[in-house]
């Protein structure tokens, strides 16, 4: 959906496993990072595929992925393929577009609202690094989660092409490009978010997805010794002592309010 | 040191003496703030930002707002200096408006549902999965009646979409929402003297009659008529006298506030014409010459509305009733304005009518500070239209209700439920009964989860209100910063034509309602074969308004829609005094309204070919243009005889009193002691059920006590903050008491706005109990401070119908309040769908046809009955 303009990086087959990135990457270990992210841009960008619920579903993929942690139930190994496909349109309706729900875009998790600063920043990066948004099956934001992790992908495939073809200048190029996404946007929200899908999803496909988009973000951040404050926290409470507001909230205002005399 | 020959004194002198000559110095630098907007400024950057001028919809004044978009997003509204009504103002709703646009609950794409009716589950699919579900439902139910296809909107701007969908195929079934508005108030004025509203001039009026109107929050038109009620007061010194329940903001700004007994400010009216006509204080001339009934007939028949007659009813004693007309009589120009508190009742329209009498037998119709006509423009219709349904609708035009020109959509669900007439498809537009009809979710909500009922509902909306929720399929409209619509609202005694336009793209796969109306046309008739593609034949909403607007004499020659683009509205009356806050002509002046509109004398080329009639009506091509009087050919009223009609024939032929009148509410009469009437009310930051979301507005008013009178308080002992339990036929809620001297003893009233169990999650607050769904880490739900959302007291709210004007009589609940017991939570709510029925049929026995209809109106006891009426033929919207 995210289109690389300069390299028209084909969309590889998903290597389901979360590496961290050691302190000097090969061009295989970009490639398994970005074959990550792709797989998790997947699952959230929009809802799944028949063909990407089968390739999923191959053995060889379940097993990767349950090496890596992940622990399908058989609300997703069970259901033929177009029943499963219905299940989680309808898991990824209600959670990600449907009111109430909580839309996997940068914009509104860290200000509340759609289309706000974030948006035109990425779009800005994007533009800058030559990519730009194609069409999907449904509009997407360019802060939308599976945007960024598209993106994110982009850079890393780009850092393995520059490794391929001997150009060192060109991967620290792109590593920085790589850290500074990171740092300004994906990594100041995903983690906690990532958590919230984790405990929010009712079927098992969501929830392990956002245990891996979590653990990898962490892992990412880790490897490239950044870091960044989780501002989407993904706590399900906020205590009212952290509330920011400036004037005192226990202060009465209609006079009906329980405290007021 | 030598003392400088130039002193400070020497300063005072010389700026004294030289006042004249520095005002008239040349001042090319101003701050900024005395440009009273247009324009404005990233503080950060200082680059200018982009100024989109538009309508406001956040409420329905239709204020001229300017859009400033940075960075493609809206980041701040504020008024339009070009707009003559609204002048650069803007309130605290449209200031707001933009959080519609990006709020994290907007429906962003086609939904469809999963689960049963109200579970919550949806399966997102695409516009074509969509426009195809709905396009076989369509041609299912075209297959067996047009009429089954069914739309109600709430607010419809869409300058005249909505009713070429539907007659497009060939339904009738069109109903609006005005019965729970105001349409009693139209239906008082109508007959009488032709529009449904009046345009009080308030800047240049010596004295206000107010009954039942709270312009400086909530009323039509509250934005642009509080800034003229501030003028008359400050600069004109006028007086103003408030008759209401409840002390407004209005009421307390007023000179005099009178609480009166709901529903009996008609008879203070009356009672106060009664006074005028006894002393001789009319204006006979006006009578005589603009009315279809004399003085001497006008004081015969207000013999009987004494002022002790209408303080044992309303509870204002007689001397106010007596000093206050006299007053109103003896002060030119003097002017009145109404709202909800005459009209909501069971005989809104007469209470509505009586207070109208006023203004006219006084004489200060059309004047310099009187009680003028509205003032609107029109626009064409793209060509070619689709003709009238065939078939007229039951549920649009209820026989029992033959004169509620603006239907009863209220009673609705109960005509359904009967089998009065069958749905197959119900469109739901801009409308939210579930939560804003009386019943709620115990009528609409019931109506709404029966599938056999309402076989298949859809909703054109942007939010999930109430009744959204309970769609079958969400077809995700635009919020109005978003969308192309004509506007022109008689908000001012200039008349102008406006315009909203998208502020920038739509957000996600949201379509404003004429592009997705036409796509669901051009599904179900794809080659134009059904003859239904021949009316939807437009490029897109912008060429749709150039239809609408490049071919207006005046608009045509300033450049028709782009003009419109560029200034939001059409014409522009002058410039926007920074001093004055005036419009102000090119030397200066403030600019001038034209008075007299119906004693605009008819051109020689009206007149040829034109009748006059005995009664001086003249005639042309069978159509009534004027009127002569005073051996001059004049305008004279938008009437069918041109005139005032203060006797309206018409009510007659069903029995009612044609003559300005009375009645008293029987089940007033026949109150306890322990009871009270429920009234509701809007605050200046919400409108009805739509703004509860909206990010700011539910800051500042989130939840809604029942404000209770101390002396009736003492008696429940009850204070501020202590849960109480209201009663009504129907059924009960329990809610917070607010004791305060600014409501009348006999009346219990709740604003209107809160206690959403839909509508998103700072409406209903869900957030804050269940953070399985959204997460509280939304950083606006960090600061949302409060755990009260409110409570909602429409589910108690029975069922009213104004037998003339169709209106629902809010303001008619008897309810009987007590100090919540043990058992009582904040918020409990219980009514009951049969309870509601019988309110129903109460109702119904009010209606010509009902068996109380002649119980009610003895003075008709030589109307031959319903029998004796005169079927009048139907058809169309």
């Amino acid at each position: 959906m995210l289109n690389d303009l300069a390299l028209e990086t084909a969309v590889r087959a998903p290597l389901p496993l979360p590496v961290a990135a050691p302190e000097v990457a090969t061009q295989e270990d970009c490639l398994a990072r970005a074959g990550v992210c792709r797989l998790l841009a997947g699952a959230f960008i929009e809802e799944p595929s028949a063909a990407f619920i089968d390739a999923l579903r191959q053995p060889e993929s379940l097993h990767s992925l349950e090496e890596a942690g992940l622990h399908f139930e058989k609300d997703f190994t069970a259901p033929d393929t177009a029943a499963l496909y219905e299940a989680l349109s309808i898991e990824y309706s209600t959670l990600f577009t449907a009111s109430g729900g909580f839309p996997p875009v940068e914009s509104v998790r860290l200000t509340g609202r759609y289309q706000q600063e974030p948006l035109f920043a990425v779009k800005e990066t994007y533009k800058r690094a030559g990519f730009e948004l194609g069409k999907g099956r449904f509009f997407v934001f360019e802060d939308q989660l599976g945007v960024e992790l598209t993106f994110i992908a982009g850079l890393l495939e780009r850092c393995a092409a520059a490794l391929g073809a001997g150009d060192p200048a060109e991967y620290r190029r792109q590593e920085r490009e790589l850290k500074r996404f990171w740092t300004v946007h994906l990594g100041k929200w995903v983690r906690g978010y990532a958590r919230l899908i984790e405990r929010a999803a009712e079927h098992s496909f969501y929830r392990e997805m956002a245990r891996l988009l979590g653990d990898f973000a962490e892992a990412e951040i880790f490897a490239l010794r950044l870091r960044i404050d989780d501002q989407d926290k993904g706590r399900l409470v906020v205590p009212k002592s952290e509330v920011k507001v400036e004037f005192n909230p226990d202060e009465p205002v209609c006079g009906a309010c329980p405290g007021s005399k | 040191m030598e003392m400088p020959k130039v002193t400070r004194r020497t300063f005072l002198k010389v700026s004294a003496g030289t006042t004249a000559a520095a005002a008239a110095a040349p001042r090319l630098l101003n701050a900024m703030e005395h440009e009273l907007g247009g324009k404005d400024f990233n503080p950060e950057t200082l680059a200018e930002r982009k100024a989109i001028p538009v309508n406001c919809h956040v409420c329905n004044i239709q204020d001229g707002a300017i859009a400033f978009v940075e960075n493609g997003r809206v980041v701040k509204l504020e008024g339009n200096p070009e707009h003559v009504s609204t002048r650069g103002r803007l309130c605290a709703k449209g200031n707001a408006g933009m959080w519609y646009s990006y709020d994290p609950d907007r429906i962003l794409y086609p939904l469809k549902r999963v689960g049963a009716r109200g579970e919550g589950k949806w399966k997102r699919i695409t516009w074509d999965e969509a426009l195809a579900e709905v396009a076989q439902k369509l041609d299912a139910a075209l297959k067996e009646d047009p009429n089954t296809i069914m739309l109600k909107y709430g607010r419809n701007r869409t300058g005249g979409t909505i009713d070429r969908f539907m007659k497009t195929l060939g339904s009738a079934t069109v109903v609006n929402h005005t019965s729970v508005c105001e349409s009693s108030k139209k239906i008082g004025m109508e007959p009488t003297w032709g529009p449904d509203i009046e345009t009080p001039d308030f800047a240049n009026t010596k004295y206000v009659l107010n009954f039942g109107s709270n312009v400086l929050e909530a009323s039509y038109f509250h934005n642009p008529l509080s800034q003229r009620v501030t003028e008359g007061r400050v600069d004109n010194h006028m007086k103003i006298v408030t008759f209401d329940v409840r002390l407004s903001n209005t009421a307390g700004f007023s000179d005099e506030w009178i609480p009166v007994f709901p529903g009996t400010d008609g008879a203070v009216a009356l009672a106060m014409g009664h006074v005028i006509l006894r002393d001789n204080l009319q204006d006979s001339d006006f009578i005589e010459t603009w009315t279809n009934v004399s003085v001497k007939d006008l004081k015969e028949h207000y013999r009987q509305f004494t002022p002790e007659w209408a303080s044992k009813i309303s509870g204002v004693p007689a001397e106010t009733i007596e000093r206050i007309a006299r007053e109103f009589a003896l002060t030119k120009p003097a002017t009145l304005f109404t709202y909800r508190g005459p009209a909501k009742h069971l005989y809104g329209s007469y209470n509505e009518k009586a207070c109208m009498m006023l203004p006219i037998m006084t004489g200060n119709i059309e004047t310099r500070g009187g009680y003028c006509l509205p003032r609107g423009m029109g626009w064409p219709q793209p060509g070619p239209q689709p003709g009238k349904p065939a078939k007229d609708s039951y549920l649009s035009h209820p026989p029992d209700y033959p004169l509620a020109g603006h239907k009863v959509s209220h009673l609705v669900p109960f005509w359904i439920a009967e089998g009065k007439q069958k749905i197959n498809v119900y469109f739901t537009y801009q409308d939210n009964p579930v939560y804003t009809n009386p019943g709620a979710r115990a009528v609409w909500g019931k109506l709404f989860k029966d599938e056999k009922l309402l076989p298949y509902i859809v909703s054109m909306s942007s939010h999930m209100g109430e009744e959204t929720a309970l769609a079958d399929i969400i077809l995700p409209d635009c919020p109005y910063l978003e969308r192309w619509e004509p506007e022109s609202m008689p908000n001012s005694l200039w008349p102008w034509l406006g315009i909203r336009q998208p502020v920038h793209a739509s957000l996600g796969e949201s379509r404003e309602n004429r592009i997705l109306l036409r796509d669901i046309i051009h599904k179900l008739d794809p080659d134009g074969k059904r003859g239904m593609k021949q009316y939807w034949n437009f490029k897109d909403a912008e060429d749709y308004m150039k239809q609408h607007f490049d071919n207006i004499p005046g608009l045509k020659e300033a450049g028709g829609l782009e003009f419109l683009k560029k200034h939001g509205c059409w014409p522009i009356y002058g410039k926007l005094d920074p001093k004055t806050g005036k419009v102000t002509d090119k030397t200066g002046r403030e600019i001038k309204a034209d008075y007299g509109l119906h004693k605009k004398e008819l051109a020689d080329a009206d007149m040829a070919g034109a009748v006059v009639g005995k009664d001086g009506v003249i005639s042309k091509n069978g159509k009534a243009i004027g009127v002569k009087r005073n051996g001059k050919n004049y305008v004279g009223f938008p009437t069918g005889n041109r005139i005032i009609n203060i006797r309206v024939d018409q009510w007659a032929e069903y029995g009612f009193n044609p003559m300005p009148t009375f009645k008293r509410i029987p089940w007033h009469e026949t109150m306890k002691e322990d009871e009270m009437i429920l009234s509701t009310f809007k605050l200046n930051v919400h409108k009805q059920s739509r703004t509860a979301a909206v990010k700011w507005l539910a800051e500042i008013a989130h939840s809604n006590p029942a404000w209770m009178n101390p002396a009736t308080a003492k008696k429940l002992g009850v204070k501020t903050g202590d849960l109480v339990r209201i009663e009504t036929r129907v059924g009960h809620m329990v809610t917070k008491a607010y004791v305060t001297e600014g409501i009348h003893p006999k009346v219990v009233s709740i604003p209107t706005a809160f206690g959403h169990w839909e509508y998103g999650r700072l409406a209903t607050l869900k957030l804050k109990d269940k953070p399985a769904y959204g997460g509280t880490e939304d950083p606006d739900l960090q600061n949302v401070w409060w755990d009260d959302r409110g409570v909602h007291p429409n589910d108690i709210i029975p069922v009213v119908a104004d037998p003339i004007g169709g209106s629902q009589g809010w303001y008619d609940t008897v309810a009987k309040v007590t100090k919540a017991g043990p058992n009582d939570k904040y918020g409990d709510i219980e009514a009951s769908w049969e309870k509601h029925v019988e309110a129903f049929k109460e109702t119904m026995r009010y209606a010509y046809t009902g068996d109380l209809h002649r119980k009610m109106h003895p003075e008709m006891a030589a109307w031959g009955g319903p029998a004796s009426v005169k079927h009048k033929e139907g058809g169309g919207h």
